[in-house]
């Protein structure tokens, strides 16, 4: 998300880093590959190295960050990040033609922005307008451009080639025309690299509960993020996005009453 | 009165014992008898409801809760929560086609571990609760008449935070109503552990499925 430009030249390092180990360490891939993530090798070789450099580097950023923020000013602090983002949200929500989300959003921003004491406090979701976000790779999933295989980009992590390229206009939008407005390069800087650590800080106990639950992290991930953006593309058509499970406890009862052994399969 | 029993069975019951007494008292005499039984029976937004604010309520007057004890929670699960979800309906279909070639002991082994992994999962969020986490059922716009229903919920984590989108999905059996399957923030239980299921199914059987959840729960 935060790409000061400042940083570019790490940042291609970092990439040229990241290809050599996705190189070196293709993990072995059993099974049948899963459709919807042809490119796994790749990217659990950029997920190795994303979480390495995430262990090692951001996440004692952002707990040492959450040690000595008080919860109440963490949570400020996130909250206006978050208000600034609402614009972007609005605009995408209205190429969407999801205008309703739009206004909503909007109405959230001049609340939050006004009385919320620039966005600190999330005076909307208690008054029951809770946050629709929204951003281009969804807008372009609304506009009928498929997802394409799942991605794993270096630093940012899960995505697809479709959410990849929203990132580039999501950039310019979301953030060179809002703290990429501010000429001070400092100040402009430590605001991006504040938003970094407030958002890895976000998601703490989130990975926590990955790390000690989750079989395959990195599946675990990769479905929920793919799950999670078809359902932001399909907006809130409740029935529409409900999981079809196969049930295959009804299957064998049937069978047993036909009198047909199930085929064991390998 | 069997739940006493049970706790009477355990190694460590003297403190939780004394813990559980109190806990008794406050949930009967201290103004919480007032959330009725839930009813499995009753319409599926009313019932999610109740099942909410009796857990809740529990898990507000639990200290071992706050420091997620892992142990305790299970039995407040299992009393709260197990009777009024078909968890086995939630390991099959995250099981998939590979159910059918699961023995019976390794279909009750999976379904076990797969509870113990999913109480591990929240016990970290179950620790955060506080006076001022609630859940409110939120416009039910299902039929009541179905087979297959889902009622979504909000659930409110103090001032300030953002509220967090929960669903459940119901099926009706005999006995009322049962939640299967939940919906985190857009994210299906159920559809997000079938992959790593198969995965692991595919590379090492359905023990190694079991024994990989197990080992987790270990750790």
């Amino acid at each position: 998300m935060t790409m000061a430009n400042a940083r570019f030249a790490s940042f291609k390092r970092l990439f040229l880093i990241s290809t050599i180990v996705t190189l070196g360490g293709c993990a072995s891939t059993q099974g049948p590959t899963d459709p919807a993530d042809p490119w796994e090798s790749m990217n659990r070789g950029v997920y190795a190295f994303n979480d390495e450099l995430d262990r090692g580097l951001f996440r004692p950023v952002a707990e040492l960050y959450a040690f000595v923020t008080p919860r109440p000013v963490r949570t400020c602090i996130r909250n206006a990040y978050l208000n600034i983002g609402e614009i972007w949200s609005a605009i995408n929500s209205a190429l969407q033609q999801r205008h309703f989300d739009a206004i909503n959003t909007m109405g959230r921003f001049m609340f939050n922005t006004t009385l919320g004491l620039g966005g600190c406090i999330d005076v909307a979701s208690m008054n029951g307008q809770p946050r629709i976000a929204n951003d281009f790779g969804v807008t372009l999933g609304v506009w009928g451009v498929p997802q394409g295989p799942y991605l794993v980009l270096p630093i940012i992590g899960a995505s697809s080639v479709r959410d990849g390229a929203g990132d580039v206009v999501n950039l310019v939008g979301n953030q060179l025309d809002t703290i990429g407005m501010i000429k001070n390069v400092p100040v402009r800087n430590s605001l991006w690299g504040l938003e970094f650590v407030v958002r890895r800080e976000a998601l703490l106990t989130v990975s926590k509960t990955v790390d000690s639950t989750a079989l395959d992290p990195y599946s675990f991930i990769r479905d929920a993020y793919l799950q999670r953006r078809e359902a932001q593309v399909l907006g809130d058509a409740d029935a529409q996005s409900l999981p079809d499970y196969e049930d295959y406890e009804d299957v064998k009862a049937d069978e047993k009453a036909l009198g047909i052994t199930p085929e064991k399969s390998p | 009165m069997s739940k006493m029993f049970q706790l009477l069975g355990q190694r460590r019951f003297g403190a939780q014992l004394s813990a559980w007494l109190l806990v008794t008292f406050a949930v009967a005499f201290g103004g919480q008898a007032a959330a009725a039984a839930p009813n499995p029976q009753d319409p599926p937004p009313v019932f999610v409801q109740a099942v909410a604010d009796a857990l809740l309520s529990v898990l507000k007057a639990d200290p071992a809760v706050r420091n997620q004890d892992v142990a305790r929670i299970n039995e407040i699960v299992q009393t709260n929560v197990m009777p009024y979800v078909n968890f086995e309906k939630t390991t099959r279909l995250s099981a998939g086609k590979h159910w059918r070639d699961a023995t019976p002991e390794q279909r009750a082994a999976l379904v076990e571990a797969f509870r113990s992994t999913l109480v591990r999962t929240y016990a970290g969020a179950l620790s955060k609760i506080d006076n001022g986490t609630s859940m409110e059922v939120l416009t039910f716009r299902g039929d009541e008449n179905a087979k297959d229903v889902v009622v979504p919920s909000s659930v409110v984590q103090g001032t300030n935070v953002q509220p967090i989108r929960i669903d459940y999905r119901l099926e009706k059996t005999p006995e009322g109503w049962r939640i299967y399957d939940l919906n985190v923030e857009n994210i299906w239980l159920i559809q997000n552990y079938r992959g790593q299921f198969s995965q692991e199914i595919n590379r090492s059987g359905i023990d190694g499925l079991i024994a990989a959840l197990n080992k987790r729960n270990n750790q």
